[in-house]
């Protein structure tokens, strides 16, 4: 399964490298979801049990690992706010360049 | 305290602040704002004049305070007789040149200077320097104050990099001096010039000092003094020795880094008076007199600056004459002054520190003076041009008698200042401990610049005020009769106040030899004595009886007159091109703009490239430094298939294995379908199957929030999709980049390649036991009440983290609020019909009445099932929130989770109501204040425990504290209020951006 799991990770993050680096930016943006999303599964992988039950004090048996969950908590929410702010710069070169193609946003216009 | 004189410089450049930037003290007439900054240099003259009886009896004084104590930098300041002589002459020179510059701004007589100046200037060919009345020049005040700090605190510091700190500043306030009438081409060009070399040089001084210090082991002065044989004996002296030379010869116009300083003549005149010739080009004089003790007394030491000094002091009086410019000539012959101190400083001899102290103070003294006088000549006639002028002293007399003081001195004749500064320089060089060659040499060069010298200032005095006008003026342009008639017409003493700066210097120069040599003697002699490094005798007598200096100073001044009467045919003499420094200068800096362009050559301007250079160096790093062969290690290898085979197989492995396997394949669709919308939802899909492996873990809060997030982040790609043009999307997605696919197709590979490796390693290699996370799960219902292990760590072991999380995401929210703010002004600015800003809708629309037709996102009715389901919807998130909030200690789901709830029902609102509609409805939405309160809440709720026995974001309950009787379940404890607070935050940060995103593009199409 780790196996498995460590091929999904890659395949993930080639996809995302893939669409990150592609012309048109909406695409770039969603390459960036994609690679967040790769990075999260990688720090679940990471933890150091394998669960059989929910991290609740309250359950019995082996508990998932809490620590990568939190982080991973944290991290969704805060690549959430960037992807906002992504998106809006994305509104922000429409209206400046008329262009949602990325070689055509060079050089500096007013 | 010594800090005393650079803070009262300090006090009068922020009075100049004061004086250049409120505008109701502006309109102070410039003669009286002269007056009154010249205070702060007055005093702090006093301040040092206080401590000189002390310096005079052989004390140094020191004062210092820790500076950056971790790297043993301290602000320190050191006060011996150097510095006092430097220190004196910087504030009493800057006290004069205060007054005088005063008077050189005021606002003249129009009458008077509309004809002539204006004439003067035309025939000039340079625009008047002269302002108009209501121009403020405060500002130069402000420069010259702050200069004034600067070089006060380079010759006070005592420790080198505080000393640094000061010669980097006073580089800078020359570059704003010389800048200063900043339409002028030729004083900008001259002012880049200047900061371009003696720039330089301050970082290879730099350079120069951190090696003294790091050989000394300390950056303070003193250590470094006194490990004179440690430094001498380092194999880095020569470089050490070679940097800090470069730093001094550039700043003190050393060949061949001189001509720097005849182009900072296109300074005002004060300025020129004050930084370019007393004060800051003897910096490097001051420098290296002040490491002489320790860096000295080396055959390298005497080579280097007896062969620079020598040359720079023959070639500036060469070129000097050659001058017909008053400045300009004024200048060169600075230049050679400045050669004759640097040389001093090279000979291992008593007399020459006894040389390098009166020629410091005799040039500061008569060159301060004729620059003022200089100024005077060019502010009543208009022009510095000696061909043109002459004939002065019968309208000027006062000028002319000041400048024929200081010109005496300037041409070393008894019995001024200047006589025994020469008379002493020669008696140096001729003294035994040098070689013989040099005894020859030196004098013989240095009765040839006595001469040059001795003309020029003959020229400068005579051809100004005496001379017939016109003398070397060329026939061809003897139509300036009539305007030169003019000028000696118009011109007359300039107002007393404006002579009293040259005045004073000249008089000194004529008093302190001539009558009262004892107010300077001691002074002098403990200058000497600390550059010397050794006891050094001072005596001021004018006649020594008939020796060799006297003879050969007489040579000098019989073939100085010889020099005096060619001057015209010297000057008529074409210039030599391979002289100039400028064009090895201007060579330079086109060498530099070609670099320049290649580097920019390099710059392909397209984003994706720059992402695809740094992401290939990333994993370039990765490879090179990450480790990662240790993957393909036998143990490592055996472990990873144990674990892979160990597995059992399960109905929860088949499930994980499925939702991986769906995550990938919605991810690669997003790569090859062709609209951009339906990549959005396989996207959405995409983060739905994490989801699924998430709750797999088992993991059902993080789950939870991933299944919300996803769901949010399509919304909000959606409603950003549709505000772009249409047309311009439909040209995006048809987009061909065939051509770089591959490329991206390998990088993209590599990547993948490079995590697989990655992962492996690391889940091959991790431990099977976490050190933390029991710690977490033993402690999270004994300390935080909360079984909720994994909400336990958010809202509590790592509060402080969250709290930090939502103020992130806050941020965020307000980000894509101002951009896209920004970007709709953009819009109206760029001509396209302008639709009202988001601040102004947000009131507005709740005041505005309803469309009458009720529309949804695109202009299309909804039905009415849809309506309701939007009430319901948005009900139910409410119910689900408040459930979240209250139980989630205990049960999955957590403020985060609640909060992005409420913002999908509102979103759905906005979807099925249309902008305007929703808006009305939801006017009590404030995402502003929730943004406040939540992030006030944490606060509050953090805070509190401290007050109630606990500490800092530990964990306290209210509800029991206060007795409150509360539903089974239920505590009004810090994590619930942290929850609370986080899902108020949340709520406004994503009705933000999802209002600001929504905002209706009625315009486009």
């Amino acid at each position: 399964m780790e196996v498995f799991v460590a091929l999904t990770i890659s395949v993930l993050f080639a996809i995302g490298v893939f669409q990150l680096l592609r012309r048109n930016l909406i695409r770039s943006a969603i390459g960036m979801a994609i690679v967040s999303n790769a990075i999260n599964l990688f720090l679940l992988a990471a933890g150091a049990y394998r669960g059989e039950v929910a991290a609740y004090a309250n359950q019995v048996g082996q508990r998932s690992d809490a620590l990568p969950q939190a982080l991973i908590l944290t991290a969704i929410v805060i690549s959430m706010g960037g992807f906002a702010v992504v998106l809006s710069m994305l509104y922000v070169l429409s209206v400046r360049y008329k262009t949602s193609d990325s070689d055509e946003v060079k050089g500096l216009t007013h | 305290m010594l800090a005393l004189p650079i803070i009262a410089c300090l006090i009068g450049a922020s009075a100049g602040a004061a004086f250049t930037f409120i505008p109701r003290v502006r309109s102070i007439p410039s003669h009286a704002l002269g007056w009154l900054l010249a205070v702060a240099p007055a005093s702090a003259f006093t301040a040092i004049v206080l401590h000189v009886p002390q310096i005079t009896a052989g004390d140094a004084l020191t004062w210092r305070i820790p500076w950056l104590p971790a790297l043993g930098v301290e602000f320190a300041f050191y006060l011996d007789g150097l510095s006092a002589l430097f220190g004196l002459i910087i504030t009493g020179i800057g006290a004069l040149v205060l007054i005088y510059a005063g008077y050189y701004f005021a606002p003249k007589h129009a009458d008077k200077r509309a004809t002539g100046g204006s004439h003067a200037a035309a025939l000039h060919g340079k625009p008047s320097l002269h302002t108009t009345a209501h121009q403020t020049n405060a500002h130069f005040f402000l420069y010259v104050l702050l200069f004034m700090t600067s070089m006060l605190g380079l010759v006070l510091a005592g420790d080198v990099i505080t000393l640094f700190l000061f010669w980097e500043g006073t580089s800078i306030t020359s570059f704003l001096l010389i800048a200063y009438k900043t339409k002028d081409e030729e004083a900008r060009s001259g002012a880049f010039k200047a900061l371009f070399v003696t720039g330089g040089g301050g970082i290879a001084l730099l350079a120069g000092l951190l090696f003294a210090a790091a050989i000394s082991g300390s950056t303070d002065l003193m250590t470094i003094l006194s490990n004179g044989d440690a430094l001498r004996s380092s194999p880095w002296y020569p470089v050490m020795l070679g940097l800090i030379a470069f730093g001094a010869f550039t700043k003190s116009a050393q060949a061949p880094f001189h001509f720097w300083l005849p182009k900072a003549m296109a300074a005002p005149t004060p300025a020129s008076a004050y930084l370019h010739s007393a004060t800051m080009v003897k910096a490097g004089v001051y420098l290296l007199a002040r490491l002489h003790p320790t860096l000295g007394n080396t055959p390298l030491w005497f080579w280097l600056l007896i062969v620079t000094g020598g040359t720079t002091m023959l070639l500036g009086a060469i070129i000097g004459l050659r001058q017909s410019d008053l400045k300009g000539m004024l200048a060169y012959s600075t230049v050679s002054q400045l050669g004759a101190l640097t040389m001093l400083i090279g000979e291992e001899a008593p007399t020459a520190f006894k040389a390098l102290a009166i020629g410091i103070l005799a040039h500061a003294l008569y060159k301060g003076a004729l620059f003022m006088v200089a100024g005077i000549v060019d502010h009543e006639t208009g022009t510095r041009d000696l061909r043109r002028l002459g004939n002065l002293w019968r309208v000027m007399p006062w000028t002319f008698l000041i400048c024929g003081i200081a010109a005496l001195s300037m041409a070393g004749l008894p019995p001024l200042f200047g006589f025994l500064a020469k008379e002493t320089l020669l008696a140096a060089e001729l003294e035994e401990v040098l070689p013989r060659l040099t005894r020859i040499v030196l004098p013989a060069v240095t009765v040839l610049t006595g001469a040059l010298m001795l003309a020029q200032a003959a020229s400068l005095a005579l051809d100004t005020f005496v001379t017939r006008p016109g003398v070397g003026w060329p026939a061809a342009r003897h139509d300036s009769e009539d305007g030169r008639a003019h000028y000696a017409l118009h011109a007359h003493e300039p107002p007393a106040g404006m002579l009293l700066g040259p005045a004073a210097l000249a008089a000194l120069s004529l008093i302190i030899t001539a009558f009262r040599p004892e107010i300077v003697v001691g002074l002098l002699a403990s200058a000497a004595t600390a550059a010397y490094g050794a006891p050094v005798k001072v005596a001021l007598d004018l006649f020594h009886g008939i020796n060799l200096p006297l003879i050969l100073s007489s040579t000098a001044i019989a073939l100085g007159i010889v020099l005096f009467t060619l001057r015209s045919p010297i000057r008529s003499i074409p210039n030599a091109r391979a002289l100039n420094m400028n064009l090895i200068y201007d060579g330079v800096l086109r060498v530099l703009d070609r670099a320049a362009d290649i580097a920019t050559r390099t710059q392909a301007g397209r984003i994706r490239i720059y992402l695809a250079v740094i992401l290939t160096a990333f994993f370039a790093l990765v490879i090179a430094f990450g480790g990662l062969w240790r993957v393909f290690d036998g143990a490592a290898l055996a472990n990873l298939s144990r674990r892979l085979f160990d597995e059992p197989f399960s109905t929860q492995t088949a499930l994980r294995a499925f939702g991986l396997i769906l995550a990938v394949a919605a991810s690669f669709v997003s790569v090859i379908i062709r609209r951009d919308l339906l990549a959005i939802i396989a996207l959405g899909s995409s983060g739905l199957a994490i989801a699924v492996v998430i709750a797999l873990e088992p993991s059902p809060d993080v789950a939870l929030v991933q299944a919300v997030v996803d769901t949010l982040t399509l919304v909000v790609l959606v409603l950003a999709l549709s505000r772009l043009p249409h047309a311009q999307r439909r040209r995006a997605e048809e987009l061909n980049d065939s051509g770089i696919q591959k490329w991206n197709a390998l990088l993209a590979v590599a990547g993948g390649a490079l995590v697989t490796a990655l992962c492996l390693y690391a889940f091959g290699s991790r431990p099977r036991t976490s050190l933390v996370t029991p710690y977490y799960e033993q402690n999270a219902k004994p300390l935080t009440g909360a079984a909720d292990i994994v909400g336990a760590i958010v809202v509590d072991f790592r509060g402080f983290d969250t709290m930090i999380e939502i103020t992130v995401f806050s941020v965020a929210g307000i980000g894509v609020f101002s951009l896209l703010r920004y970007a709709m002004k953009k819009r109206e600015t760029a001509g396209l019909p302008a639709e009202g800003e988001i601040e102004s809708n947000l009131a507005a629309s709740s005041q505005r009445p309803l469309p009458p037709t009720i529309s949804g996102i695109d202009g299309g009715r909804t039905s009415p099932f849809i309506r309701a389901l939007g009430y319901v919807a948005l009900l139910l998130a409410f119910i689900l929130a408040v459930v979240q909030m209250v139980y989630g200690h205990d049960q999955p789901g957590d403020g985060f989770t609640a909060g992005v709830t409420l913002s999908l029902g509102i979103g759905f609102w906005y979807v099925v109501f249309g902008y305007d509609e929703a808006k009305q409805r939801l006017r009590f939405l404030r995402p502003g204040l929730l943004i406040g309160a939540g992030i006030l809440t944490v606060m509050a709720g953090s805070t509190a425990p401290t007050f109630l026995g606990g500490g800092f974001f530990s964990p306290f309950d209210f509800g029991a504290a206060l007795g409150l009787p509360l539903p089974e379940g239920f505590y009004i404890s810090t994590s619930f209020l942290f929850e609370l607070a986080i899902c108020l935050a949340v709520l406004g940060a994503a009705t933000l951006i999802i209002d600001t995103l929504g905002h209706p593009e009625r315009d486009l199409e």
